[in-house]
């Protein structure tokens, strides 16, 4: 009953009501201008919500939160230039689709699935959370760098033109990643002994500049052509297209809600995760994927915002932060008197029941939002082309500039900017190449804690291995994908369905 | 039907990523500079990584790197070696194809804007930009004046007020003229 | 008109620079946090600013510069004018800059508002270890060499100087030392198993030892702590750490160099005074670190000793790249 209490508080208290709709409106937009990001807004709020009581601080974080993670999915679809890491996978097909005029039902497909995979995050957080947690915990660094050998693999179905430039753009993005003091040994790597190379290049400017400003240098091409005319009349996704996809966007939503709870893997790598699976399973998309299929929107969307639920199970049950966002909501709760960590749930139940009811209702603003608007957002496409890419381009220095408060970040976006321009033009895929700089940090540090752990031998390394059920069961996922792109399965598998078929 | 073949050449630009531009029969201009470009780059990462801290452990902080920088060498070592064996795309050209005179000026823009940013301060630097830019792009003078630095005003609340990104001032007097608007909004704080 | 425009412009900076002595802040004031969103330092600077600003009558921004151990940060503001506008909020690390061989630049460059706290570093290890107090962790690697597996944080970092001291003091240990970025992520594992005994800031751990997920070992520590009165200060297990401790990382406020004395003065009394609010004071407790608010020659004394004892302390164990000789730090 107290837990039920604490459930409604927000929809008791008009107040707070007010703050999760203001902060998951703030959130889609903020999510959606590659600049601006959940993790910045949500720091500032700190210093902004300091003298405010807990609860109407969250509530504003929450929503901003969530708003945030859905919003970078607009800016992919209608402009293919990822508002937020995470929604790299949804560019993929939801790009195609605005091409072709289809904006309108991408945004509003990708709207009502990132609800459905928010629920199925925040029913895991309410249910299992204590149960996710602990299998989170157990996840040791080797097989956190499994996980990271499986993130590699989904260079196979990112490239979809040559297989070799993929994995070349994919080996590109985690030399970029490893550049800079090497933070576990301080070794300077790939710095060409500059010291401006010290700090490493930041994973968002590389993001930025591939994405925003090739893009925008791309559209210069076509500065006279006509803008494409999107269809607005139907937005909201009839019951049937939602049903079809139902089962996918359960499966999705799972991977969502595991790889967001744990602490080290986030909404970005789940996102990406969830595409390659839908295209794993789904046999006969109606639209190719990469052409603008609808289970390559649903499987990102589903999966992003379901790690939203995810973060919050092991910083709720033992005050482990699951991404960068929880990290800083930690810090909040700290200013705010309260000490998170394991007794978190003990001392102060009401406050897990609190974010659970926060995020419900955020979730519920999202789908009203969401779903509105629409029409003026589309409408950013079919705005003059000078002002947009003009725009763009100042956007992107602007988001590069406000990671980290450094110029150089902005010459790094600059840079890969021209490089990205270049690779599209030669049939480089981009998608390999941020992919490589997410798992980076997660392959190398993780591999060498695990060989570290089993003192440089390989045999006391795949001693642990196999007598650790989880990490057995990541190895044999491993393998099973590496076989599964190689010539001679393919090769076997074309063969057994061909003799089905006589 | 060929995986490569995507109806109409607008596609081959790689506008959109998931279908990168190029054709897999064919090489475009300047193609071939770019492999050897990326194949050179590699090679002398790979040489950068080799000197990290050698093969002394598994657990070395060069060994990702000399792996990553090795795997880079091999895959242009074969893109290079299919790319030169290609015949050159018929009827493009490197000025009219891959970089037209706009994207041209558009890099020196970004390379000026790069440049001033620091002694110039972000508030007439971006006007600058943001106005000749539109211009560039065929808009009347009145029109690229107006929209650029209403688009200006409206960034520079966003990031400076709200997100208080600090950029860079330059010579103008930025922190003054925040603190005077907060004192108008703020009253006495 | 052009010329007005202009003249206007300069006359603004003149006289913003010109007033500058008299009334401070005449402009908003950047504070620049050396470490990440969510961490302790940022937690730290976040929560005692806003009553400075009520005190000084002004505004401060502040903007996370992480990098390179901090010195991203601590080099940005070394670049700005040393006019007070600016503020260098960091930590202990930037001590250690020069025999870690991470930059040419470290506190003796700026004037300390106010060092703010200091935690105190314990030993903690995993529920499932056979061993519950530092006596018997000490015998059971001595039994199993090379089995133990200690968290690590990088060179410098705190469990590198912990771990330090217990070799200078038990001889050198036999044991894997893991290394993560934070004693956060390092904690997690800690948990998980993934490694055994940790040695982190006592208020980073302080709630998962209330909780019981990781047991206290030894506080590193000449007394007991009031907020964990039951666990064993390491110095009675062993007398020789009396020589080394109290030890413990710092948060602190500071200016550059050549700042105006009035500036400094103004900013010090409003940070001493934001620094005994009462919800800071509860805040600081609460996450177990120990208050300090001291500024001037005590705040210079304090981090003088403290780079003595840790840079000859890292340089015997055999971490540093360069000797503290070589920057005229004496050997304490």
């Amino acid at each position: 009953m107290d837990a039920f209490l604490a459930f409604a508080t927000v929809l008791m208290q008009p107040q707070l009501l007010a703050l999760v709709a203001l902060g998951t409106f703030a959130g889609i937009y903020i999510g959606a201008i590659p600049g601006l990001s959940v993790t910045m807004a949500v720091s500032i709020l700190i210093s902004f919500t300091f003298s405010w009581s807990v609860y109407p601080a969250l509530a504003l974080m929450v929503g901003i939160y969530m708003g945030g993670v859905y919003g970078g999915a607009r800016t992919a679809i209608l402009l293919n230039i990822p508002g937020a890491p995470s929604a790299i996978a949804t560019a993929l097909d939801g790009y195609p689709m605005a091409k072709r005029g289809e904006a309108g039902q991408a945004i509003g497909v990708s709207t009502v699935m990132s609800v459905i995979g928010g629920f199925v995050g925040i029913a895991v957080l309410a249910v299992a959370a204590p149960l996710v947690s602990d299998f989170a915990l157990r996840f040791q660094p080797r097989d956190y760098m499994f996980l990271a050998v499986l993130g590699i693999l989904l260079v196979g179905s990112l490239s979809t033109g040559s297989l070799v430039k993929g994995i070349f753009a994919g080996a590109l993005g985690v030399a970029i990643g490893a550049v800079g003091r090497d933070p576990l040994t301080f070794t300077p790597r790939f710095t060409f002994d500059l010291s401006l190379l010290n700090g490493g290049i930041s994973f968002i400017a590389v993001m930025i500049g591939m994405f925003g400003v090739s893009e925008a240098l791309l559209q210069l091409h076509h500065v006279d052509k006509k803008a494409i005319r999107q269809k607005v009349g139907r937005i909201i996704p009839s019951w049937k297209v939602v049903r079809k996809h139902l089962p996918l966007s359960m499966q999705t939503s799972t991977i969502g809600v595991t790889i967001g709870a744990l602490p080290g893997t986030g909404g970005d790598i789940a996102a990406l995760m969830a595409y390659d699976h839908a295209k794993r399973v789904t046999k006969n998309p109606e639209t190719p994927f990469g052409e603008g299929a609808m289970e390559g929107l649903v499987a990102p969307e589903t999966a992003n915002n379901a790690a939203v639920g995810g973060a919050f199970v092991p910083m709720m049950t033992l005050g482990i932060p699951g991404d960068a966002v929880t990290a800083i909501m930690i810090g909040a709760l700290f200013i705010h008197g309260l000490n998170p960590g394991p007794m978190l749930m003990i001392d102060r139940p009401e406050m897990f029941w609190f974010i659970v009811g926060a995020l419900t209702f955020a979730n519920i603003f999202l789908l009203i939002f969401g779903l509105t608007g629409i029409r003026l957002f589309t409408k950013l496409v079919e705005m003059p082309r000078a002002v947009l890419i003009s725009l763009i381009l100042i956007l992107s220095i602007v988001g590069a500039y406000a990671v980290n408060n450094a110029i150089t970040d902005v010459y790094w976006m600059l840079g890969f900017g021209v490089l990205g321009y270049f690779m599209r033009h030669y049939g480089y895929p981009l998608g390999p190449v941020i992919l490589g700089v997410i798992l980076s940090r997660l392959l190398d540090d993780n591999w060498r804690r695990a060989i570290i752990t089993a003192r440089e031998d390989w045999g006391r390394f795949f001693d642990g291995v196999f007598s650790s059920p989880l990490s057995s069961v990541l190895l044999a996922a491993v393998v099973f994908i590496f076989l599964s792109h190689t010539p001679p399965w393919k090769w076997a598998k074309a063969r057994l369905f061909a003799s089905r078929i006589k | 039907m060929d995986p490569n073949f995507r109806g109409d050449t607008d596609h081959h630009d790689g506008t959109s990523d998931a279908t990168p531009g190029g054709y897999s029969k064919q090489r475009r201009p300047g193609e071939l500079v770019f492999t050897f470009f990326l194949l050179g780059a590699s090679v002398v990462l790979l040489n950068e990584a080799f000197g990290i801290s050698g093969f002394g452990k598994l657990s070395a902080p060069g060994t990702v790197p000399v792996v990553t920088a090795a795997i880079m060498v091999v895959c242009m070592l074969i893109v290079g070696a299919q790319t030169v064996r290609l015949p050159k795309v018929a009827g493009e050209t490197l000025a009219r194809d891959i970089l037209p005179w706009r994207v041209l000026a558009f890099v020196a823009f970004l390379v000026a804007y790069a440049l001033a940013v620091r002694p110039l301060g972000f508030l007439p630097t971006t006007a600058l930009f943001l106005v000749f830019g539109i211009r560039l792009l065929g808009r009347g003078w009145v029109f690229s004046a107006g929209v650029g630095l209403g688009a200006l005003i409206c960034i520079w609340i966003v990031f400076r007020i709200v997100f208080t990104v600090l950029m860079p001032a330059g010579i103008v007097p930025e922190a003054e003229l925040v603190q005077l608007i907060r004192n108008l909004f703020g009253g006495a704080r | 008109m052009k010329y007005t425009v202009l003249g206007s412009i300069s006359a603004m900076l003149i006289g913003a620079t010109g007033a500058l002595a008299q009334d401070y802040p005449t402009k908003e004031i950047q504070g620049i946090i050396q470490w990440g969103a969510g961490g302790s330092t940022d937690v730290v600077m976040r929560s005692v600013t806003p009553h400075a600003e009520a005190v000084l009558g002004g505004t401060v921004v502040m903007q996370n510069m992480t990098g390179g151990v901090g010195a991203i940060g601590l080099n940005y503001v070394a670049d700005q004018a040393a006019d007070g506008y600016t503020l260098l909020m960091g930590a202990e690390n930037p001590l250690l800059y020069k025999v870690m061989g991470l930059g040419d630049k470290d506190y003796s460059d700026f004037t300390a508002i106010n060092l703010l706290a200091r935690g105190t570093p314990i030993l903690v290890a995993g529920q499932n270890t056979p061993y519950n107090d530092y006596a018997e962790l000490m015998e059971f690697i001595a039994a199993n060499p090379g089995e133990v597996r200690f968290g690590a944080t990088g060179p410098g970092g705190l469990p590198s100087v912990i771990t330090a001291m217990i070799n200078a003091v038990e001889g050198e240990l036999d044991v894997i030392s893991v290394p993560f970025d934070g004693d956060g992520p390092a904690l997690t594992a800690l948990q998980g198993g993934a490694i055994d005994v940790m040695p982190a800031v006592l208020g980073a751990a302080i709630e998962g030892i209330r909780a019981g997920t990781m047991k206290p070992l030894a506080m590193f520590d000449v007394d007991a702590n009031e907020r964990l009165p039951d666990v064993p200060t390491v110095t009675s297990f062993n007398d020789a750490y009396n020589d080394l401790l109290p030890w413990g990382p710092f948060f602190g406020i500071f200016v550059k160099n050549g700042t105006p004395d009035d500036v400094v003065a103004s900013l010090q009394a409003a940070y001493s005074e934001a620094a005994q609010n009462a919800d800071f004071v509860e805040m600081i407790d609460n996450r177990g670190f120990t208050m300090m608010n001291i500024a001037g020659d005590e705040a210079a004394d304090f981090m003088n000793r403290w780079q003595q004892n840790t840079t000859w302390l890292l340089h015997d164990a055999g971490v540093t790249q360069n000797s503290p000789e070589d920057f005229g730090i004496e050997r304490p």
